[in-house]
């Protein structure tokens, strides 16, 4: 396949294109906005975002749902912000983030591939435990008053501007997406949400698969944690609720398909630098970030409408292309014998 | 005949329903015994449900979302639009309050209807549409209050509705009026509702169809049931039953705000699943539902009072309750499972 019919394939490009649109739209109104500065901030800011949806979309390309992460990410930062008001280092508290992560994602794996509860459900009743455990961890207080270092760790940059987040998230959803595309466990995921019952048949480790995909999605969440508390300095009981629902709409901007077995951890990222820099759009083109949600969900609504009716016309078209291949083939044979339909 | 009864009874025992009712009275028991004289006040007990009166409603209408197969989880952020319409068409606009509420009514079921056509007729994934349309009709209500001279975060206030006897007419009867002084009007309106859902769900041609569309879409089709009216109409009915929650809600707090009600989707998910519905469809009922939004109600109620758990960590009860009742329904209804245990139950 030429490099040319690949890309054009590849659902992560038009959601990219997507992104390129709106900053033009954005550059056109108001030409101040095309600082180098000003875009670089546009994805230094979606970090936390960024993590949580690459994360979801682990889970989402399996076909399931994963509802629990706001509450995980919740948690790791207050956990995050006690060892930092202790003045501990950040390698303790990702210790500490991906422990956790993978203890939630583990239950959900369970309760999902396992118990086979309805994963919206499962990872709901999760999302209330570990939010109460939020609570019962700060005492229903906000944690707050972190060393000083830790908090400046977020407006830090490494090199070009790029924070030191940041270019750990490039790295990140880098060696996500290559393993995700590159390898047989990676592929695994995408197998299992496309056809569960034939990857079943080729021997894919489909209850495996799944419980690795939670895993890796509260991991990622409670890493989001941590960033999260560097970030906002402060981290209240309800820290991160509402999150999971931004992460997912983050997802379907990237062109991951909430059914399973389409999409990509690339996809992903740029839908979430879409989420999280519509805001700041919004105040260059001279809109109040009133219309945030609204725009958001006009694009979020256009896009999978969109893509629902162009997917049903393919479908249409290759129906269609049988029909008339298999009448063509009757024709010329003269088979008496009747379609199999 | 005595075999009939038996198995009549098994027939009950065995319903879901019958398991959410001895929840519920597990719970009376239970916090009744711990503190009988706080948890048994009849007025606090209503006025706990009152409190989450739009879950218990709102949860209602899932239930037929749910049993086409669906899941709705906008209609908490159309609460919110309708609450700031009824406040804007009326202290800005100036529009009779009752034509407040009916437009304000009116713009729900189109919201509704605009998931519902999107769901039905484009075939997109209804949690997709949904949770756009959570965003679109929270950021339409956000603007929405940008009409209005009231600042966003402070609610349009006084309503009209009390005489000068100090007593609640009108609209704001809708908020705070008590039959004989004990039962809120909110509960009554609920009762009715559950009575009208019963009878649309369960009775009527119309629920048989919902039903049959959630089991198998196409066979529905192909028996001539307009299978994409139907899922549409499932969340006009939801976006109608947002706005009645809406407006109870607005009338009861005296306060037109554009973000009301923004905090309830996980709880509406709840009381639908507790309350016995298949998120994949086919299966679910409305009294099932009802008392698992009740159940749910009294936990609220019941924990800070006799535990003293703090209400603000209430979700830990709920998350739990929620994950061992789907876990063990799950367990259950597992071929495997059941057998080992019924292999346990003959050894011993």
């Amino acid at each position: 396949m030429s490099l040319l019919k690949k890309l054009s394939r590849a659902r992560w490009l038009s959601s990219l294109i997507f992104l390129i649109v709106l900053f033009t739209i954005t550059g056109l109104v108001n030409p101040t906005f095309f600082t180098y500065s000003n875009i670089l901030s546009a994805f230094n800011s979606s970090v936390v975002f960024t993590l949580l949806a690459v994360g979801i979309s682990f889970v989402i390309m399996t076909g399931e749902i994963d509802v629990s992460i706001g509450a995980t990410m919740g948690l790791a930062a207050a956990i995050a912000g006690t060892i930092a008001q202790r003045g501990g280092s950040v390698v303790e508290m990702l210790i500490y983030a991906v422990l956790l992560g993978l203890v939630v994602g583990a239950i959900n794996g369970v309760g999902v591939a396992i118990i086979k509860v309805p994963s919206l459900i499962f990872t709901l009743g999760i999302m209330g435990i570990v939010r109460g455990f939020v609570y019962v961890y700060s005492d229903g207080r906000t944690v707050e008053n972190f060393a000083g270092a830790f908090t400046n760790l977020g407006s830090k940059e490494l090199f070009a501007d790029i924070t030191v987040y940041y270019s750990m998230v490039i790295v990140i959803v880098l060696v996500a997406h290559i393993l995700l595309t590159r390898t047989r466990n990676g592929k695994n995921f995408i197998a299992v949400g496309d056809n569960i019952g034939g990857a079943t048949l080729i021997g894919i480790p489909v209850v495996w698969t799944k419980i690795s995909a939670y895993m890796l999605c509260g991991v990622f969440a409670a890493v989001a944690g941590v960033a999260f508390a560097s970030k906002y300095g402060q981290v209240n009981i309800v820290a991160g609720s509402g999150y999971e629902m931004s992460a997912i709409a983050a997802c379907v901007l990237g062109g991951v398909s909430l059914s399973g077995g389409l999409g990509s951890a690339l996809g992903a990222a740029i839908g979430a630098v879409i989420m999280s820099s519509i805001s700041r759009m919004l105040v260059f083109i001279g809109l109040s970030s009133d219309y945030d949600n609204t725009i958001k969900g006009i694009m979020l609504i256009t896009i999978v409408v969109a893509d629902a009716l162009m997917h049903t016309r393919s479908v249409e078209k290759a129906r269609r292309a049988r029909l008339a291949a298999r009448a063509s083939n009757h024709n010329s044979a003269e088979v008496g014998s009747s379609d199999e339909e | 005949m005595k075999n009939s009864y038996k198995e009549n009874i098994k027939k009950i025992v065995t319903r879901w329903e019958f398991v959410l009712f001895m929840v519920l009275v597990a719970e009376f028991v239970i916090f009744g015994a711990v503190n009988f004289q706080k948890f048994m006040r009849i007025t606090s007990i209503f006025s706990s449900i009152n409190n989450y009166i739009s879950i218990c409603i709102i949860s209602l209408f899932v239930t037929f979302v749910m049993i086409t197969g669906g899941i709705d989880i906008q209609a908490s952020s159309i609460v919110g639009l309708t609450s700031i319409i009824i406040g804007v068409l009326w202290s800005d606009a100036g529009l009779n309050i009752w034509v407040a509420v009916l437009m304000a009514i009116v713009t729900a079921g189109l919201c509704g209807a605009l998931s519902g056509f999107l769901v039905a007729y484009c075939n997109v994934q209804p949690m997709v549409v949904t949770l756009g349309g959570s965003f679109l009709f929270s950021g339409l209500a956000l603007l929405i209050s940008g009409f209005s001279e009231t600042p966003a975060f402070k609610g349009i206030s006084g309503f009209p509705g009390k005489n000068e006897a100090g007593e609640f007419i009108a609209f704001r009867a809708l908020g705070k009026f008590k039959l004989f002084d004990v039962i809120p009007i909110q509960i009554i309106i609920y009762v009715l509702l559950i009575a009208l859902c019963y009878w649309l769900l369960h009775r009527s041609k119309y629920g048989r169809k919902v039903f049959l569309v959630g089991v198998n879409r196409q066979a529905a089709e192909y028996s001539g049931i307009n299978a994409k009216w139907i899922i549409m109409s499932t969340y006009i009915l939801t976006g109608i039953g947002a706005a009645i929650a809406g407006v109870l809600l607005t009338a009861n707090v005296n306060s037109a705000k554009y973000n009301l009600g923004s905090t309830f989707t996980l709880s509406i998910i709840t009381a639908v699943v507790l309350g016995g519905t298949l998120s994949t469809g086919g299966k679910g009922s409305i009294i099932g539902t009802a008392l698992a939004a009740i159940a749910i109600c009294i936990l609220r109620y019941g924990l800070p009072l006799c535990f003293g758990v703090s209400t603000q960590n209430l979700d830990l009860p709920i998350g739990i309750m929620l994950v061992l009742v789907v876990s063990a329904r799950e367990l259950a209804a597992n071929q495997r499972v059941s057998t080992f245990f019924r292999g346990l139950l003959k050894r011993s």
